[in-house]
């Protein structure tokens, strides 16, 4: 089984993070995986992306023309990336700064307030570990706990007091109600 | 800016680069930044201060290359680090460091040209490497990672090689190895200690002074000099030729692809197979030497060979010269950016 994600938004809203933690709980689940950031002349405030691929076997491309999931965290990602989802793929769409439009009828949308939600619990910098909460959730990949250990890799030493606040994001998005999702 | 032996993570390219030279033993490294590949000097600018080793932020490529030449004459491990166009401004001291027979480290992490070109991945600076840009007759050797786990793996060898035949030595990457990420286990350093007491600048206490130039007045010094080299060479070929081939015994056409670029090939070759065209793969780790003679073997049963490129066609010509007419050798390319895809791949060769 192979499936490949793309997180993308505004830069500054750690989508590149979320990348880095996704991939990593992928390592710690022993599958094959690669990150591969969007890179160029970006800049804070404009479009980010990166796309992690997870596979049992050997990974069979990098930079994929299209994806299974894509998390847009803003509404010039939804754009860009909702043509690459595959047919059965999902689109994960921050709600907060992204119209509510169903324009394809193939795939799955999971709409959440991801930096509502985040702005509530306090931080809204955790908006990005909030995706991945949902993104955990709805793609039935990877459970909570390997996601801490990946976060607890990735946080440097200096940053690991925010730990508890990443988890209590990670749970809210996790633990998300599903059902009020209109598949 | 850890450095971890025995222990798997995730990493850059580029960071594991860095952290397997440390590894290596690396005790000097002279860098400037350029994109895609300024996290080699970001990595060793901490660790290598840290470990009390020496890092030095050159003023300008010409003297981290020029650094590096004058820390490898005293036989120390030395290693520099750039991209394309930065690695043009090298060249001359490249053609010396070959000369002078120094094991100089140059991690090339390829970006677009030519030119200034574009920070995106390419595979343009193949004939840069392998072919030089120095003067007079000299060769690198040039090792190629496809993965994240061969830029340690390599990075190792790179060091290994460069002391062992007192030969500068390439690591060829590409901007997308450089900025990808993926697991990765740091092994031990896997290679013996080369002894330099024979040859290294280290005061001439108790024996006579030494003397490292590649000026030689008269000609016929010059030709003996030029034969001992390309002995040495002629050497490397026959025993560090290294080459990975996968489905090559029944193929009709063999697909060759060298560093990222290989992994979508690889790919394409299976794909090829579920459809019932007999496709084999082949990948030359080393650049310099070339597989080249396996490549003859391969050309007297295969009907066609394939290169598949991130530039304008240059490995091709390697291969044609390998080949030499036994059968035809295409080429699929892409100027500059992220490899063609598996399936473009495939669609291509259904159409040659």
């Amino acid at each position: 089984m192979e499936r490949n994600f793309i997180i993308a938004g505004f830069g500054g809203q750690g989508v590149l993070l979320a990348g880095e933690v996704l991939a990593n709980a992928f390592m710690h689940a022993d599958k094959h995986v690669t990150w591969y950031p969007s890179y160029g002349a970006e800049m804070r405030g404009g479009t980010v992306n990166c796309e992690i691929v997870m596979s049992d076997d050997e990974v069979s491309e990098v930079n994929k023309a299209d994806a299974d999931f894509v998390v847009a965290l803003n509404q010039a990602s939804f754009d860009k990336f909702l043509p690459k989802i595959k047919n059965g793929g999902c689109m994960i769409a921050n709600s907060t700064l992204v119209k509510e439009e169903k324009t394809r009828s193939d795939i799955k949308y999971v709409f959440v307030p991801i930096t509502k939600s985040a702005d509530e619990l306090g931080n809204v910098k955790m908006a990005n570990i909030l995706a991945l909460g949902v993104l955990a959730k709805t793609s039935g990949l990877l459970n909570l706990a390997i996601i801490e250990k990946a976060l607890d890799s990735v946080l440097p030493s200096h940053r690991k007091n925010l730990l508890p606040l990443n988890m209590k994001a990670l749970k809210i998005g996790y633990e998300y109600d599903l059902f009020a999702f209109n598949a | 800016m850890t450095c971890l032996v025995n222990k798997k993570i995730l990493t850059k390219g580029n960071y594991a680069i860095a952290n397997a030279a440390v590894i290596a033993g690396c005790d000097c490294y002279f860098g400037y930044p350029i994109t895609p590949q300024s996290e080699i000097g970001e990595f060793m600018s901490g660790k290598m201060q840290e470990l009390n080793r020496a890092y030095v932020s050159a003023e300008s490529e010409l003297a981290a290359i020029n650094m590096t030449l004058g820390a490898c004459s005293t036989g120390a491990k030395a290693m520099t680090s750039s991209s394309s166009c930065a690695v043009a401004l090298m060249q001359e001291a490249l053609s010396y460091a070959a000369a002078d027979e120094l094991p100089i480290v140059l991690v090339s992490v390829m970006r677009g040209g030519p030119g200034l070109g574009n920070i995106y991945p390419s595979q343009g600076d193949y004939f840069q490497s392998t072919k030089g840009g120095g003067n007079g007759d000299y060769k690198l050797i040039v090792l190629a990672p496809s993965t994240v786990q061969e830029c340690v793996d390599l990075t190792y060898k790179a060091f290994y090689l460069a002391h062992k035949y007192k030969n500068p030595t390439v690591l060829l990457a590409d901007g997308l190895l450089g900025q990808m990420m993926e697991p990765v286990e740091f092994g031990a350093y896997p290679y013996p200690v080369v002894d330099n007491s024979d040859w290294a600048l280290t005061g001439a206490k108790n024996r006579d002074g030494r003397v490292i130039r590649s000026y030689a007045p008269l000609a016929d010094k010059q030709c003996e000099f030029l034969d001992k080299l390309y002995a040495k060479y002629k050497n490397i070929e026959d025993n560090e030729t290294e080459w990975e081939e996968i489905n090559t015994d029944d193929a009709d056409i063999v697909l060759i692809s060298f560093g990222s670029t290989s992994r979508n090939v690889k790919t394409a070759m299976k794909k090829l197979r579920e459809k019932g065209i007999k496709a084999g793969f082949f990948r030359p780790i080393t650049l310099f030497p070339f597989p080249s003679k396996r490549l003859a073997e391969l050309s007297k049963k295969v009907k066609k060979f394939v290169t598949v490129e991130v530039n304008m066609g240059q490995m091709v010509n390697d291969v044609k010269l390998a080949v030499n007419g036994a059968c035809p050798v295409e080429l699929i390319n892409k100027g500059v950016g992220a490899p063609p895809s598996a399936d473009e791949i495939v669609s291509r060769i259904e159409v040659l």
